[in-house]
């Protein structure tokens, strides 16, 4: 699912890139600008983190022109004056004007690198409903944003997780071998996906999905139930075979009612009830009225 | 001539047994008409449906009108939305007036997602008939009982009252355009009521204040104009106003309850209940009120605005979390907590019998049932190792007498 988030097929969409300082989530953000410059789309980067070189270190030159550095990285707080972009340009005027300096019809996609160095400067809330207003504006195609989870509380972290179309946190995979990618995603409709993913990133800055983990929980509590066979050395049997089984069913239980047994209850034939008698030579039989005292 | 003395003879017809006898019928003829609402049996309010039966049932019949429900947002926000899309369509359906507010979608859009109701009345509990008795057979089938246990009643896990009050809705498909305008609806979209009052406000001050004044001025223009207020003289057909607020709290209404332990505006959001609150008291109307409160830090400010709501409940969704694969909840898609019951008119309220309450969605229509353990059928696992289950279940660790594991099924 990692690579279906990358290849960003639905517009209108925010996709957040969670790190923290066990894995760097940067060469993902730079992978996912690749794959953006790839389907021709221009792209816009917000940079406070690092400078432009080492952003376009590894990028696809040929593509280079559909790139927009605004660099907020050599002065990020307006110190010099003639800074090109400050962390308080960040409203929607201003990204409205930065995008507008390149007049293409073309899908634009906004990358800010990174959302926590935004965060520091300004009040989390107020960020949210920037980022909503982008979202919905129609302006930008995709917001992609970095944010380094460590730095922050809980509640700014989760809020805006809670505003992204798509999460996906990255940390390091177990035995130094790539990283492991969380990755949640919510459709149009409201449907929710979630995978976990291991991945690694190529030179080329693609991105090799190495394995899928999509339940995490279920692999234990199996080999846990599947090591005790408790029937497997017993004296007695406790298996039936089937002639057995079929002979135990035939057999009618005490207590149950059948139809068979209710319908006979319940509507005895016409001529059941009739005593045959023949007599017999042995018997003693009373010639004698038994009543003949009474006066009948 | 003869309208006059229609108008003369009705008075005198009311009077008439009135001389005769003390005894006056309670009257409630101006409420029940009104259509979608019935007063309770418990307490006499007029209530109206959630759209969710099984709901209704949990907090006690219904929505007192006056009143406010507080649901406590699951994870990502798809259950406890869908719950107002429910209270919002059963608005439509009823014929009443619909007012929704939200930050994140336009309520034009949240609107369009409206599930269609299954308006066939006679079909719906017909094919629930049918369930109940294609399901008979079968288990008749499956489980031998001796003859006198045959006729002992089913433990009702789906709950639901006797009578039918609210209908039921297909969430796969959406409500037909024509019957939504057909509906009243009035929609507050806070980015399009907000720039005209946040931009002058950038000099530092902070935009919070505003946008639930700005919610709550809308919302009283609303009441007034319309005549739910009970102030203005009834002229026409009363009706109801159905008011649902979608995610109030979170950061998109300018609000960092979610954001710090501290929020600066803390009493924002209790100040704008209380406000609401004293609002929908004097009025006929009825809201619902979504706020993500796994979000929220401070854990005694949700105490506060759960207090400040009339019923509480909270949805713990299962997606994302452990319990996904754990078996005893592989039918449920989540849990249900009653947080809170309003006591109206009296001094008790009517508990529900059992707290472990879960919900499902089924592709027709979302219950809410009681959490149970499904019988267990099949040969080869036994009662004991499913009763381990839930024991690891809830303490999560396994470790515990991993000597004994050899013999633990044959303690007989």
């Amino acid at each position: 699912m990692l690579l279906e988030v990358l290849q960003g097929t639905e517009a209108g969409g925010f996709i957040l890139i969670q790190d923290s300082v066990n894995y760097c989530g940067r060469h993902l953000l730079k992978s996912c600008i690749n794959t953006a410059l790839k389907r021709e789309e221009v792209v816009h980067v917000l940079g406070f983190e690092v400078s432009q070189e080492e952003l376009n270190d590894g990028l696809d030159r040929t593509s280079a022109q559909r790139l927009h550095f605004h660099n907020a990285y050599s002065d990020p707080l307006g110190w010099t004056g003639n800074s090109p972009f400050t962390v308080h340009q960040f409203t929607l005027e201003d990204i409205g004007t930065l995008l507008k300096q390149t007049p293409q019809a073309k899908a634009v996609t906004l990358v800010i690198d990174s959302l926590s160095w935004i965060l520091r400067h300004h009040d989390p809330a107020a960020i949210c409903q920037k980022l909503q207003a982008l979202k919905k504006g129609g302006v930008v195609r995709a917001v992609i944003g970095l944010l380094h989870s460590d730095l922050h509380q809980r509640g700014t972290v989760g809020s805006i997780c809670h505003l992204a179309t798509s999460v996906i946190t990255v940390a390091p995979g177990t035995r130094g071998l790539g990283a492991v990618a969380k990755i949640t995603r919510r459709t149009k409709s409201g449907k929710l996906m979630q995978d976990e993913e291991i991945f690694s990133i190529n030179e080329d800055l693609t991105v090799t999905i190495q394995s899928k983990r999509s339940h995490p929980g279920s692999t234990p509590m199996n080999t846990d139930e599947s090591e005790v066979d408790p029937t497997a050395h017993l004296t007695f049997n406790l298996r039936l075979s089937d002639t057995q089984r079929e002979a135990k069913e035939k057999l009618p239980l005490p207590f149950v009612f059948s139809k068979e047994k209710k319908s006979a209850l319940l509507h005895p034939g016409t001529g059941s009830g009739r005593i045959l008698y023949e007599p017999d030579a042995n018997d003693d039989y009373d010639q004698e009225d038994p009543d003949d005292d009474l006066d009948v | 001539m003869a309208a006059p003395k229609m108008s003369m003879g009705k008075p005198t017809a009311d009077r008439l047994p009135c001389n005769t006898t003390s005894f006056q019928k309670k009257s409630r003829s101006k409420l029940v008409s009104i259509p979608g609402t019935r007063p309770s049996i418990q307490n006499g309010q007029l209530i109206v449906s959630t759209g969710v039966t099984s709901l209704d049932y949990v907090i006690g019949g219904g929505l007192a009108v006056g009143t406010l429900l507080l649901i406590e947002e699951d994870r990502y926000d798809s259950y406890s939305r869908m719950l107002l899309k429910y209270f919002l369509a059963e608005g439509v359906v009823c014929g009443h007036e619909l007012y929704v507010a939200s930050a994140l979608d336009h309520p034009n859009d949240i609107l369009q997602e409206l599930p269609a109701p299954i308006l066939d009345d006679i079909a719906s509990p017909k094919t629930v008939e049918d369930q109940a008795k294609s399901c008979d057979p079968e288990s008749q089938d499956a489980m031998k009982i001796a003859w006198r246990y045959q006729h002992l009643p089913k433990v009702q896990t789906a709950l639901a009252s006797s009578s039918r009050f609210g209908h039921y809705y297909d969430v796969s498909k959406t409500m037909d355009t024509e019957i939504c305008q057909a509906a009243r609806c009035h929609g507050f979209y806070l980015p399009e009521h907000s720039t005209a009052v946040t931009s002058p406000t950038a000099t530092r001050q902070s935009p919070m204040p505003e946008t639930y004044s700005s919610l709550l001025n809308n919302l009283q223009e609303v009441i007034h104009r319309e005549g739910f207020d009970g102030s203005v003289p009834q002229t026409k057909s009363r009706n109801i106003l159905r008011i649902g607020l979608h995610s109030l709290g979170s950061a998109l209404w300018g609000d960092d309850l979610c954001c710090r332990e501290n929020p600066s505006h803390g009493h924002a959001l209790t100040t704008f209940l209380y406000g609401l609150r004293a609002m929908l008291r004097s009025s006929l109307s009825v809201a619902v009120v979504t706020v993500p409160s796994h979000l929220i830090q401070n854990r005694a400010l949700m105490g506060n605005i759960t207090r400040l709501c009339d019923t509480a409940i909270a949805l713990e969704s299962f997606r994302g979390s452990e319990r996904e694969t754990n078996p005893l909840y592989k039918d449920y898609h989540g849990l249900l907590d009653v947080r809170q019951l309003p006591y109206l008119n009296c001094l008790v309220c009517d508990l529900p019998d059992n707290k472990d309450l879960a919900f499902k969605l089924k592709r027709k229509q979302f219950t809410i049932e009681r959490l149970h353990l499904p019988p267990d059928l099949s040969e080869t696992v036994s009662r004991v190792s499913r009763g381990e289950l839930t024991g690891t279940a809830m303490v999560g660790s396994s470790g515990c007498g991993s000597g004994s594991t050899g013999n633990r099924h044959l303690d007989f």
